[in-house]
């Protein structure tokens, strides 16, 4: 009976991970192999069309000591993620509290105000974006209206990657949309009971949406974080990069390196980096929010 | 009933032998990669179907796409040993690929008359040979060149300078432009790595060394004084600044200067005119770049716009070399292909096309003509590492020296050191 039964169980085993095949081969052919893969070229110096060489740490070592873009890199990505992550968050939580209110037209304004972050990535608003701020674009025509001689928005080395942060923070939607679950959980009473003693608006706001809300502000921050330091498409269309290398981002650099230097290995190396940086900013936050993620649950313990 | 089912039958036999017989010959598959625009494309698909018609033994797989996503893709076919039959090269990768054992040489194919370069002048292949060896062939040549408005020099009353004219008169004129219509002079981006090699070139000297273990030129000044021309022009106004230029989030060719007429010169390769006039729609005209002085080497040479070349891992090779013949010599194929990737190399091609060309291609035909007697041998292909040194190196730094942060002399020592470092690496 119990061989049966391990029979069985193994048949039906196989037949639990044949269903789950696609996801499987996809998983392994298309995320576990190629991480793999990268993780081994990043020690090693490959130039796509010739094989790669072991090198040590050398890649690391050229990164830290020799690549001066590779250090402007470093600091165009900081600047962004510190600036528009915060704004992000600031902007999508402004517009989730203006749509809190119920009124007639709360789902059509929420999809609205939700677009730009479904249509934010793609190229065409790269494109768009580039032609708004481009020397005879939209900005500079309005600015012209009201007598005043735009800027070079896209070729001045101080402005170019605040047009990037801009558009970083007008695509609010999906932080807004969590935050906005976020604020309808906390209880009216809380704001009543407030009321009643007399806290005015601001001080509701600091003292009870702030502290309910930030668990939901807590996992924002993380994602937005994580999302900062990849921000690509952007950067590739929009500015290139250019001028001087302030809008060069970390994954631009990549790219450039990787497919068209074709240092592959550099570019691996690159990765893994990068991935360091991210999780030491994410455990960063993560040991800071014991000093100001509020859980309600914990309270109770 | 059964009767007719047995005639059937029969036909049916005959028609699969008559197949079998028919593909005695296997039907070959010739892959073919290109970049270039939607013109060229429709072009190439339409002379290989005149080649297929010739060769019904032969399909064609075309494999085609813009500049940008042609070399990633390729450098991944290479690493994949999959690379196609047949590939378009270009002049700043051919050391490169040669080097990596990734091209087939295709004298044995001219030898055994496969692919017949006879009437072909010398000077049109050696721009595809390395080390002696014919590597490559050239899909059209082409030659760096001033772009002049006809139109905006008239108004401005001022005459379109002769074939040979100096930098301090380009300069001059810049400026007298400027000055008189108030529009840019000269366009921007003059900072180029082709306009500096020229430059170097007047000077006697290519950007690297024989050995391509140094730059070419021991006197940094050679670096200064162009780009304190450029500085000069730039703060003038009769050339846009760098800044300008950058903002002005240009996408190709057709938002050039010189087609919105807010720039009288600019510089382009001379295939280039056709894009540029049909975009302006208006004549433009082809002039020589400008010389150091009455006596100076010429700046000017002939490079091949593009190759076609058979790739080592080529499933093919000797179909391959019929499909570049086809293009080289066919007169039929040329006139779909129209010059639009160059002057063609073959003599009796070029003839016929002469009465089927439009007014631009005919000002590009004409300025090969006056290039070719004006020119210099062009420079051997880059070293391996070129294309890194200039877009991690010279452009950047070309880019901080026009916007102010470093001066051309501290660019000149940086850029020594650091193209130096990256050719020692090779």
């Amino acid at each position: 009976m119990r061989v049966r039964g391990s029979a069985r169980r193994r048949a039906s085993n196989t037949a639990g991970y044949l269903f789950i095949s696609p996801w499987l081969i996809g998983f392994f052919c298309f995320t576990l192999i190629p991480v793999g893969a990268s993780f081994y070229l990043a020690f090693t110096k490959y130039e796509i069309v010739s094989s790669p060489t072991w090198v040590w740490f050398d890649n690391f070592i050229r990164m830290f000591t020799k690549d001066y873009r590779y250090k402007s890199a470093l600091k165009a990505t900081f600047y962004y993620v510190f600036t528009a992550v915060p704004l992000r968050l600031v902007t999508a939580l402004a517009v989730a509290m203006l749509l809190q209110k119920s009124t007639k037209l709360i789902s059509v304004s929420r999809a609205v105000y939700y677009l730009p972050s479904i249509v934010g990535g793609s190229v065409a608003v790269a494109v768009m974006w580039r032609q708004i701020f481009g020397r005879a674009g939209l900005v500079n025509a309005l600015l012209k209206f009201v007598g005043i001689t735009g800027p070079n928005w896209l070729g001045n080395p101080k402005t170019a990657i605040w047009t990037l942060i801009v558009l970083a923070a007008w695509q609010f939607g999906s932080p807004m949309l969590i935050l906005l679950a976020g604020l309808k959980q906390i209880p009216q009473s809380l704001y009543e009971a407030a009321a009643i003693d007399g806290a005015g608006g601001w001080r509701r706001f600091r003292t009870i949406t702030l502290p309910m809300l930030s668990p939901v502000i807590f996992f924002n921050l993380v994602m937005q974080l994580i999302n900062g330091f990849m921000v690509f498409t952007q950067a590739y269309i929009i500015t290139g990069g250019r001028p001087l290398d302030t809008t060069l981002f970390y994954t631009l650099y990549l790219y450039q390196k990787g497919f068209r230097d074709f240092e592959m290995g550099y570019a691996s190396a690159m990765a893994w980096f990068l991935l360091v940086i991210i999780a030491f900013f994410t455990l960063l936050a993560f040991r800071s929010s014991s000093f100001w993620v509020y859980y309600e649950s914990r309270e109770r313990e | 009933m059964s009767k007719m089912g047995r005639i059937l039958a029969l036909t049916l036999i005959a028609l699969m032998a008559l197949s079998i017989v028919g593909h005695a010959a296997d039907p070959i598959e010739l892959r073919v990669a290109w970049w270039g625009s939607q013109n060229r494309h429709d072009r190439t698909l339409e002379a290989i179907k005149l080649f297929e018609e010739k060769y019904p033994h032969i399909t064609v797989l075309p494999e085609y796409s813009g500049w940008a996503d042609y070399w990633p893709l390729l450098t991944t076919q290479a690493a994949g040993r999959n690379l196609p039959d047949v590939m378009q090269q270009d002049y700043a990768y051919l050391g490169e690929w040669v080097k990596r054992g990734l091209l087939m040489p295709l004298d044995g194919f001219a030898a055994s008359g496969l692919l017949d370069l006879s009437t072909i002048a010398d000077a049109q292949l050696s721009g595809g040979m390395i080390d002696g060896k014919i590597y490559a062939i050239s899909l059209g040549t082409n030659s760096l060149a001033m772009v002049f408005d006809p139109e905006l020099f008239e108004k401005a009353g001022v005459e379109i300078p002769d074939t040979w004219y100096t930098w301090d008169e380009w300069v001059a004129l810049c400026h007298e432009i400027h000055d008189k219509l108030g529009i840019f002079g000269a366009g921007g981006n003059f900072q180029n790595e082709h306009i500096f090699k020229t430059w170097l070139k007047e000077h006697g000297v290519w950007l690297y060394n024989e050995d391509q273990t140094a730059l070419g030129y021991e006197d940094d000044q050679l670096y200064v004084e162009f780009f304190k021309m450029l500085l000069g022009l730039q703060k003038s106004g009769a050339m846009p600044t760098l800044e300008w230029d950058v903002a002005r989030a240009a996408l190709g060719l057709e938002d050039a200067l010189i087609v919105s007429q807010q720039s009288a010169m600019d510089f382009a390769w001379s295939n280039m005119i056709v894009a540029l006039v049909s975009a302006a729609g208006r004549p433009l005209k082809l002039g020589l770049m400008p010389q150091l002085g009455p006596n100076s080497v010429p700046g000017n040479y002939l490079k091949p716009a593009m190759f076609f070349s058979i790739t080592s891992q080529a499933k093919h090779p000797e179909e391959a070399a019929l499909f570049i013949d086809f293009i080289t010599n066919s007169i039929e194929a040329n006139e779909i292909l129209m010059a639009e990737r160059g002057v063609p190399i073959a003599p009796a091609v070029r003839e016929a096309l002469l009465p089927m060309l439009s007014e631009a291609q005919q000002e590009m035909f004409r300025y090969i003509d006056v290039a070719e007697k004006h020119s210099s041998p062009i420079d051997p292909p880059d070293p391996p590492g070129h294309n890194n040194i200039m877009q991690n190196v010279y452009d950047q730094l070309a880019e901080q020296v026009l916007y102010e942060y470093i001066s051309p002399e501290q660019a000149a020592k940086e850029f020594r050191r650091q193209a130096e470092e990256i050719l020692r690496s090779n």
